[in-house]
């Protein structure tokens, strides 16, 4: 008798959660909204607004066990409910989306300093609102699968989803290669900045070197993680880094990854597509470097640090400081303190 | 050399012409200029570097002051070179920065006088081996930091001329001179003039042109004793 008991509270406990204990039931919204898939309205656009929720989609979202249909649609409460002089669909999903904030309020303040926001207040409609990424009543949890989140962008950014897509980091995303970055890695969820002015070329060393200096995850490529070392040394990094913050309107920015690498579409140096493939180097260099001919790329080490084999000139020039700095310091230091030491043994 | 005897009757001499005096303080502030916007490139993760170039208007404009300055150091070298030139060919003052066999004695000398092998140190004439080394050493500095500095400042220009590899080769060279110049000009040239105990707390000469009889007697006998066209006797003592 209480094998059965118990065998029958597994049971339960197992089980998927009937679709009707979710919170949204309680609301008798989807009474209507949930028979019939037809259900829809005429805008005066002449589009039609779908009334219908899927109700097992919408139980299976992340709000599923958690949200009643009033708290976001919180002028719903009451039934005849008026219905709002929406003209577009559009119209709908502006007037929704800071519903999100009662809950959500970090990520929400974070896009007030995104371009999406910035381009919404400048009166372009279209620039993305929460649902826009998120779903309304599908929500699942952002980038599962990671391919997710780029084919979420790719929406209204489809050729830049296109280069990326045929580089190094987009063809491993779509075999699946978690270690490689998605959109929102290099330029964030909420506060996507506006990567056109150049500010975010400057921080690309902080972007890139994320992964580039990881030595687990290099090693797993043969990469090295001394990029941003040898890049911070050099004159690009110097420049780079002292123009941080600048918004690049009248500056001649210095170069950052980037800038060489190519943004969307990077690949592997020895590709003969890669802008910095040996091949393509003074056509990269020619970009800042006006009149930049065939041996200048040589100027820069490729992030090679000095060596006798790579480059014997600079090797040799360090070397020669390294040994003629200590010598004369220590040399003319030496001296100063004998003529001192003669000075009072004298006295 | 009689405007020299004159001046010696006072207790003074003319060491520096009014040019010489204006050549040392153009190459003073220029110096001063190129190691305030210079070091801060070579150490800007630092603080202080970091302050310095906020202060100047950002890394575009200290490269800017950078290089100005930079020009203002070649033409105050090819003004000094020219100046150089004239007095070797007028023969009446003479090549008297150039380098002979006894200022290596000199310095022998001087040596083994500080180490207590020697009674006296050598005695000096016009510049002495010390004065001789600074001079030499920043003039050839002055001759690397112009090239590799005009090699930083057109790269594409030098790799159309001569091999690429010459462009990184010209930035070490770069920073590690202008490094030690610093270094150099810090512990040597402050101590020279400063430190010394013949001259602490100050040496005015570069900039008043005068220099105490007392003093030539001590530091530069032999010029001293040519000046006032006598053999030179005795020694110059330290």
């Amino acid at each position: 008798m209480t094998k059965r008991l118990m065998l029958a509270l597994v049971v339960a406990l197992l089980a998927p959660p009937a679709l009707a204990e979710i919170p949204a039931e309680q609301d008798s919204c989807l009474g209507c909204h949930g028979s019939d898939p037809s259900m829809s309205m005429d805008l005066p656009s002449g589009e039609k607004l779908p009334l219908y929720v899927d109700q097992a989609s919408f139980a299976k979202s992340v709000h599923g066990d958690m949200l009643r249909c009033t708290d976001c649609h919180t002028d719903k409460g009451d039934y005849p409910h008026e219905s709002k002089p929406f003209k577009a669909r559009r119209d709908v999903t502006v007037a929704y989306y800071e519903q999100c904030k009662k809950c959500h309020f970090s990520n929400y303040t974070k896009t007030l300093d995104g371009v999406h926001f910035q381009l919404a207040q400048q009166g372009n409609r279209q620039a993305a609102l929460c649902v826009d990424c998120h779903g309304s009543h599908a929500i699942g949890r952002p980038g599962e699968p990671r391919t997710r989140v780029s084919d979420t962008c790719s929406n209204c950014h489809k050729k830049v989803f296109e280069v990326y897509s045929g580089s190094v980091h987009g063809k491993a995303v779509t075999q699946g290669n978690p270690d490689v970055p998605v959109c929102t890695d290099c330029h964030r969820a909420h506060d996507v900045s506006d990567p056109r002015a150049g500010a975010l070329s400057l921080r690309t060393a902080e972007i890139c070197g994320r992964c580039h200096t990881d030595p687990k995850l290099m090693k797993r490529y043969g990469l090295s993680t001394n990029v941003v070392e040898t890049y911070l040394a050099d004159f690009h990094g110097m420049a780079a880094t002292l123009q941080k913050g600048k918004n690049g309107k009248g500056d001649r920015l210095a170069a950052g990854c980037t800038d060489c690498h190519g943004v969307h579409d990077i690949q592997r140096p020895n590709d003969p597509k890669s802008s910095v493939m040996q091949a393509n180097l003074v056509k990269t260099c020619g970009k800042c470097h006006v009149g930049a001919t065939a041996d200048f790329p040589k100027a820069w080490m490729s992030h090679y640090e000095p060596s006798l084999k790579k480059s014997p000139l600079v090797w040799s020039v360090q070397l020669f400081y390294y040994v003629l700095i200590p010598f004369i310091l220590i040399s003319l230091v030496l001296q100063i303190a004998l003529h001192l030491w003669r000075v009072v043994v004298n006295r | 050399m009689s405007e020299e005897a004159v001046q010696s009757e006072t207790g003074y001499l003319v060491r520096f012409s009014a040019a010489q005096r204006v050549e040392h303080f153009v190459t003073m502030v220029d110096f001063v200029g190129l190691v305030a916007t210079g070091l801060p490139q070579k150490f800007y993760t630092t603080s202080w570097a970091q302050w310095i170039i906020g202060t100047l208007g950002g890394i575009d404009s200290v490269r800017w002051i950078h290089r100005f300055f930079g020009v203002v150091l070649i033409v105050a070298v090819l003004w000094h070179g020219a100046g150089a030139l004239k007095a070797i060919l007028s023969r009446k003052v003479g090549f008297t920065m150039a380098v002979n066999k006894r200022d290596f004695t000199d310095a022998v000398k001087t040596l083994r006088y500080y180490l207590g092998l020697e009674d006296h140190p050598a005695a000096f004439d016009r510049y002495d081996y010390k004065q001789k080394w600074e001079y030499w050493s920043l003039m050839i500095g002055n001759v690397i930091m112009i090239l590799s500095g005009l090699t930083l400042m057109y790269p594409a220009l030098v790799a159309r001329i001569g091999p690429g590899e010459i462009i990184p080769a010209a930035k070490v060279a770069h920073s590690n001179e202008g490094l030690m110049a610093f270094l150099v000009i810090t512990i040597w040239h402050v101590f020279n003039a400063h430190l010394h105990p013949d001259v602490f707390p100050f040496d005015a000469s570069i900039f008043t042109g005068k220099i105490s009889r007392e003093r030539m007697e001590h530091e530069h006998p032999l010029e001293l004793a040519s000046a006032e066209g006598r053999e030179p006797g005795g020694h110059g003592h330290h």
